[in-house]
């Protein structure tokens, strides 16, 4: 067990407050004191806070294990997830705000969810095949088990919205697809079973809002929960797009 | 008031509902998903260890059928589950995993020739078959004969929803996030759609729709400790149950997962154990195999959870600042294996606890894990008492888990109804297009219902406080309806959460707004789970025996002679505070596999009266069609008319070439 | 444009207008002329250092470039040209990367808004390459102007002439922090954008580069520290008679007043 100080410190939580459906409400940062206890996850805080202090209190937490990627927040500044972290690892104070870029909905609950499926439906994050009907009866097609264990790497982003919070280009330019839209594009192009060549790839990412607008920043590689190898994979398709938009 | 139409209407937007309504699409529906999260995050993607599915890639897994993993599956049950639907189930799953792998999860693959596994804390050598090189890999979980279960590293679930939920929007399915469904609309005999309120908004409109399927997961959050998701809430439950006209199945059957983390409940796959992690107790002593010599750490659920608690009454827990818990040990496993088949593990443990799971133990303690009961179904998946109102996954009572599910057979019974459910919601739409249209009085009317009780908690002034009776309610059901349980505890339970859900019909908000407002939705949704817990702890207080993951003290055999049959809860009446039970016999004469000994847990059951003539008559038609499996078990027990055609047929397999 | 005439299953991509290829030229034409630039520099601050070494160094490297020792005879217009193409590549960059700028003030309070949040060490990286590039786009211009312009006037007196009496020291100055800092910035981008340099280990790689980036352009800084220190030294020591060129002693006759 992690043995955690036996201090009982009070926090201090400031929170960005803003419910943008009601007409007459501005945003303003609330503090809510709370003293600390072991172990303590913002989950458990926030949870707290709502039940004993402030019922109004928005956010959204689902699998409060670090794997669904429903409370990606601004803590301390930063894009993170709220569930897996520990609030021992915090000053006395922590600032929390809603994760930008993303339609907000109220205090620290933004429209993810939205932003990812108009992400998925426009570069079309799925796997596309040649040939629809396949017999699910016959032994399936084999694949190499270190191009599987590859794509699975890529394939474990959780679609928290961080790198896309954390990246300055996305907060600049709101058509910009973002990291998380690379990535899902680098995982199709290596999946076997994705027929699309690279031109069709290019047609989803070769522009200004997708890969070539990419400044490298690297924000989205440092905050991504899930360690995804973002600069890598970028930096590939970016190789690959830019073959393909200079040949012939 | 606003009213959306559609074909067919799916209420939760994990793998069940999304595969459902793939089904109904491509049959030339129109599916609309609701979800009170977008649907990647639904609780689907927690699933870690894998998925099962008889193919026989591995090993290890050599000489596995639909015949072994249909035994398992009832054997697991404890011959609580509907032993057609087993079948059915058994059957579709590897073609679910082969669509599944065409749709692009990245299943992990078998590497031919030698590798090391731990197999019972002892390194054993293991040589893959050059034939298997590629095809997906199968790891061993408790409960089952061969190494059956499917996996994707330890990120199963979370791969199945990736591409089940890309396939989704692929066929332009649309999914209403934050959306949660308050009331089911119907006339007592057909199902005709849900009201449904905008978590965001707040608006409360129609949808209005001639199939409505109910795929709302698990009901984990009635405990305090549990693995499931915050939205876990059983609130898919309660809409069946407020109809009064459809049933839940065995809700007194819960499942605890013998390795939550400590305290926080977080689930630690099966697979930690199934590749080889054994549970120790405070001296570091692996006491597994003193309780379970044959399966020690996998045997079934329900078992080694019992048994963790049983050693912990023993004093042999581990004491900690919050509580007393076991030790999992994976550190046999090395770092390799961990960083690349148990990652997720290794976060969960890196984040939550401050642990290493590659050097140091990770405290556990079973957790309140699935709910085997549900919206109870006939086999394809519909109400037999109110038509047009489906159910698969977790949310229903298919039947295929009985009293206990084996690990891994979540996730596949998710996918596999929602490949069969989907079919038939498609085949009652065609059916049905012709039919009377819907009554829009009703939907007015259960509209301004909806509206109205939401009203009462803003204006009516109850002095209750939501989030106090929902904690006590989850206290009450952790300490009372959990997995030792007796007649007076749970008694007690009934009787308590019958008072938390009198008080919780004065509850009072102290923000009082009917738009985006948490508060509110606790407070709606509290007075549901109540109904629900009441049929979980109900349920167990009538039931007087043991089986599988319902264990009395105080009747501890399995009793097949008074009770191998299947609770039935409705509620009657919007005041009552009771469920009202009753109960549909399992018929042994039909049954492919008597009731008899599990293989594992105690060895002490009675017998049920017709069960030694039908033992009789199954092993005389074994005997005539000794060699030839298909033929033995359509005699035994015909099931393929219950499948819908495109998912008949034999399975190839490496040693069962086509 | 050619496309695969195959209908991928639930896809109208073939149906689509083919995307332009120049996002792809265009990135493509951003990174090479930055790493053209940024390699001429570092040229670039060895050959004008040469006045560390001595008088007779800096004149011969500048003779060189004209041509001297090739044709036995100055020739400046080939510095012209040089410069000319220089500076093409430097307004090509510049066009190419302006785009990257905010461009509005939206943009602008977003991004340092989110910068000052982030605190994040490559986010605020770039944000000294644009405010270092802005700074560039006047300084440099002016500077190759003034080489293009007069291109023979380029030596150990004419240029520390230049530095001291003709004040561009101040404009030098700030030239030189500002092109050390956005050339090594813009270095260390090349390789994380393109993946060079990547390794196996591409967290450690990184952490490397950036190393081999602050120690760059700490030596460079430095190199042009002393190299404009030297040229004040000697402009100052040489100001009473500004203009005078210099002549190595071994350099009979003076090349310059050869010239027709
Ligand atoms: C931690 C954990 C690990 C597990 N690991 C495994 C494993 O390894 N193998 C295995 O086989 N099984 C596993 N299981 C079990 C399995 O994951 C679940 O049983 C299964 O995924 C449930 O899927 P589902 O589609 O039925 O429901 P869910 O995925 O839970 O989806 C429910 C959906 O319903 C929606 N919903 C709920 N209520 C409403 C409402 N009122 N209105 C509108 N929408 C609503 C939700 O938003 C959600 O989209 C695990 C479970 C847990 C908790
Ligand atoms: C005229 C003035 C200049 C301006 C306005 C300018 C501006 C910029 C900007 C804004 C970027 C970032 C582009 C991006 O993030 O995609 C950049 C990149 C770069 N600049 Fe400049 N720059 C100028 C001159 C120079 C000079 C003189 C050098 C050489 C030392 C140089 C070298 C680089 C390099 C190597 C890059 C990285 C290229 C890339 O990311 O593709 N720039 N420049
Ligand atoms: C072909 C083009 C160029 C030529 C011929 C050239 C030439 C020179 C010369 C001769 C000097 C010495 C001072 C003087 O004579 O005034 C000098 C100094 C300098 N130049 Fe250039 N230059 C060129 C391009 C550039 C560019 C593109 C930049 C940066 C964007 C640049 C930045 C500098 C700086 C910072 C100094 C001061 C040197 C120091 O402090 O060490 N030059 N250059
Ligand atoms: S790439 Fe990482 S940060 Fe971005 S959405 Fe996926 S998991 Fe989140
Ligand atoms: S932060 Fe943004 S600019 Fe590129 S490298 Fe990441 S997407
Ligand atoms: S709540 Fe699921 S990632 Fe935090």
């Amino acid at each position: 067990m992690a043995s955690a100080p036996q201090s009982h410190r009070k926090l201090r939580f400031h929170i960005l407050r803003y419910n943008p459906a009601k007409a007459d409400d501005e945003p303003r940062i609330q503090t809510y004191e709370l003293e600390e206890a072991p172990g303590m996850t913002l989950f458990i805080a926030l949870t707290e806070i709502r039940e004993k202090q402030d019922p109004s209190l928005q956010f959204d937490f689902v699998c409060r294990a670090g794997i669904c990627g429903s409370c990606g927040m601004m803590i301390n500044g930063r894009p993170s997830l709220a569930c897996r972290s520990v609030t021992q690892s915090f000053p006395d104070d922590i600032w929390l705000a809603p994760l930008p870029v993303f339609e907000l909905i109220g205090d620290l609950s933004v429209n993810t969810g939205k932003w990812m499926r108009g992400m998925s439906e426009k570069l079309e994050t799925w796997v596309h095949m040649k040939q629809e009907e396949l017999d699910f009866k016959r032994i399936e097609a084999p694949m190499d088990p270190a191009l599987a264990e590859e794509i699975y790497e890529l394939d474990r982003c959780i679609e928290c919205g961080c790198c896309v919070a954390g990246c300055g280009t996305a907060r600049m330019r709101e058509d910009f697809v973002g990291a998380v839209a690379l990535n899902k594009i680098a995982r199709f192009r290596l999946d076997p079973r994705d027929d699309r060549t690279d031109e069709d790839f290019y047609e989803l990412v070769g522009d200004d809002n997708g890969v070539f607008g990419c400044m490298s920043l690297l924000g989205c590689h440092d905050v991504c929960p899930k360690q995804l190898p973002l600069q890598t994979q970028i930096a590939f398709l970016r190789r690959k797009m830019v073959a393909q938009g200079t040949k012939g | 008031m606003k009213i959306v139409h559609t074909d067919v209407l799916v209420i939760g937007g994990g793998l069940a509902g999304l595969r459902l309504a793939i089904g109904a699409k491509r049959r030339g529906h129109d599916a609309i998903i609701l979800s009170l999260v977008p649907a990647k995050r639904s609780h689907s993607k927690a699933a870690q260890g894998g998925m099962q599915a008889s193919l026989g890639n591995v090993a290890k897994g050599q000489g596995d059928n639909e015949d072994v993993h249909f035994e398992d599956t009832v054997r697991g049950s404890d011959w609580g589950a509907d032993q057609e639907v087993v079948r059915m189930f058994v059957n579709t799953a590897p073609k679910a995993v082969r669509e599944l792998a065409a749709w692009g999860v990245p299943w992990s693959r078998v590497r031919k020739g030698d590798r090391t596994v731990i197999i019972n804390g002892q390194k054993v050598t293991i040589t893959e078959r050059d034939e298997a090189q590629g095809l997906v890999a199968q790891r061993d979980f408790g409960g089952t004969k061969k190494w059956r279960t499917c996996y994707a590293a330890d990120g199963t679930g979370h791969a199945m929803i990736n591409a089940v939920a890309d396939q989704a929007i692929a066929d332009s399915i649309p999914v209403h996030e934050r959306m949660e469904a308050l009331a089911l609309i119907h006339d007592g005999n057909r199902c005709y759609g849900a009201v449904v309120r905008d978590l965001i908004t707040g608006e409360v409109s129609a949808y209005v729709a001639t199939a409505t399927a109910v795929c709302t997961g698990g009901a984990g959050r009635v405990y305090r400790t549990t693995t499931n998701a915050v939205i876990c809430e059983g609130i898919g439950h309660a809409l069946a149950l407020e109809t009064g006209a459809s049933a839940l199945g065995n809700m007194e059957a819960i499942q605890f997962h013998p390795t939550g983390i400590f305290p926080a409940g977080i689930l630690v796959t099966e697979g930690c154990r199934g590749d080889g992690g054994l549970l120790k107790d405070v001296d570091g002593h692996r006491f597994m195999p003193d309780y379970e010599p044959e399966k020690k750490e996998l045997a079934s659920r329900d078992v080694v959870s019992r048994r963790m608690e049983e050693h912990i009454k023993k004093g042999k827990g581990h004491q900690s600042r919050f509580g007393t818990h076991l030790w999992l040990d994976i550190t046999l496993l090395g770092e390799k294996h961990i960083h690349t088949n148990l990652r997720e593990v290794w976060d969960i443990c890196h984040y939550f606890l401050g642990v290493d799971p590659v050097k140091e133990m990770i405290p556990v303690r079973p957790a309140q894990h699935y709910t085997m009961g549900g919206v109870r179904t006939d086999a394809s998946g519909q109400s037999p008492t109110l038509k047009g109102l489906f159910s698969a996954g977790e949310a229903s009572c298919w039947d295929m888990h009985g009293f206990n599910r084996l690990g891994g057979n979540s996730v596949a019974e998710t996918v596999v109804a929602g490949m069969i459910v989907g079919e038939s919601v498609a085949d009652y739409c065609d059916a049905i297009a012709n039919a009377p249209t819907v009554p829009m009085g009703l939907v007015r009317e259960f509209v301004e219902r909806e509206q109205a009780k939401l009203a009462q908690f803003t204006k009516a002034g109850g002095k209750e406080d939501a989030s106090v009776i929902k904690g006590e309610m989850q206290d009450l059901m952790t300490a009372k309806v959990g997995i030792f349980r007796t007649g007076a505890d749970l008694e007690e339970a009934v009787d308590k959460l019958q008072k938390l859900l009198v008080r919780s019909r004065a509850i009072g908000l102290r923000s009082p707004t009917l738009g985006a407002n948490p508060e509110l939705v606790t407070a709606y949704r509290v007075q549901r789970m109540l109904k629900v817990a009441l049929t979980v702890a109900y349920g167990a207080a009538v039931r007087t025996e043991s089986r599988g993951a319902h264990f009395r003290e105080d009747h501890p055999r399995r009793n097949d002679a008074e009770w191998l049959k299947r609770t039935l809860a409705t509620w009657k009446g919007e005041s009552d505070t009771l469920p009202t039970l009753a109960y549909e016999p399992l018929d042994v004469g039909r049954m492919e596999l008597p009731p008899g000994w599990r293989g594992y847990g105690a060895k002490d059951y009675l017998d049920h009266p017709d069960t030694p003539a039908r033992q009789q008559a199954v092993e005389a038609i074994r005997a005539q069609h000794a060699n030839d499996r298909f033929a033995m078990q359509a005699a035994l027990m015909p099931y393929e008319h219950l499948l819908p055609p495109v998912l008949r047929g034999r399975n190839e397999r490496i040693d069962e070439k086509f | 444009m050619s496309s695969n005439q195959e209908t991928i299953a639930g896809v109208g991509l073939a149906d689509r207008p083919r995307k332009s290829r120049w996002p792809a030229r265009m990135d493509l034409a951003q990174s090479t002329t930055g790493l053209v630039l940024a390699l001429f520099m570092w040229g670039h601050m060895f050959f004008v250092s040469t006045i560390l070494i001595s008088k007779d160094a800096m004149w011969a490297v500048t003779k060189m470039f004209e041509g001297y020792f090739f044709f036995g005879k100055a020739f400046p217009g080939i510095v012209s040209v040089v410069v000319a193409t220089i500076l093409a590549i430097l307004v090509l960059h510049a066009f190419l990367a302006m785009r990257k700028f905010p461009a509005n003030y939206r943009q602008y309070r977003e991004f340092v808004a989110h910068k000052n949040l982030m605190h994040h060490g490559d986010t605020t990286l770039w944000w000294w390459q644009v405010l270092t590039g802005f700074a560039l786009f006047f300084l440099a211009t002016v500077h190759l102007y003034q080489m293009l312009m007069h291109p023979g006037a380029i030596g150990p007196y004419q240029s520390a002439d230049r530095v001291w009496t003709g004040s561009w020291w101040p404009l030098y100055l700030v030239l030189l922090f500002a092109v050390e800092l956005h050339g090594g910035i813009g270095l260390y981008r090349l390789c994380v954008k393109w993946g060079w340099l990547e390794g196996k280990d591409p967290a450690a790689s990184r952490a490397r580069l950036k190393t081999a980036k602050w120690v760059l352009t700490a030596f460079f800084l430095a190199l042009g520290l002393l190299t404009l220190g030297a040229y004040l030294k000697i402009g100052y020591e040489h100001r009473a008679r500004a203009g005078e060129v210099y002549t190595p002693a071994w350099v009979q006759p003076n090349p310059m007043e050869k010239a027709p």
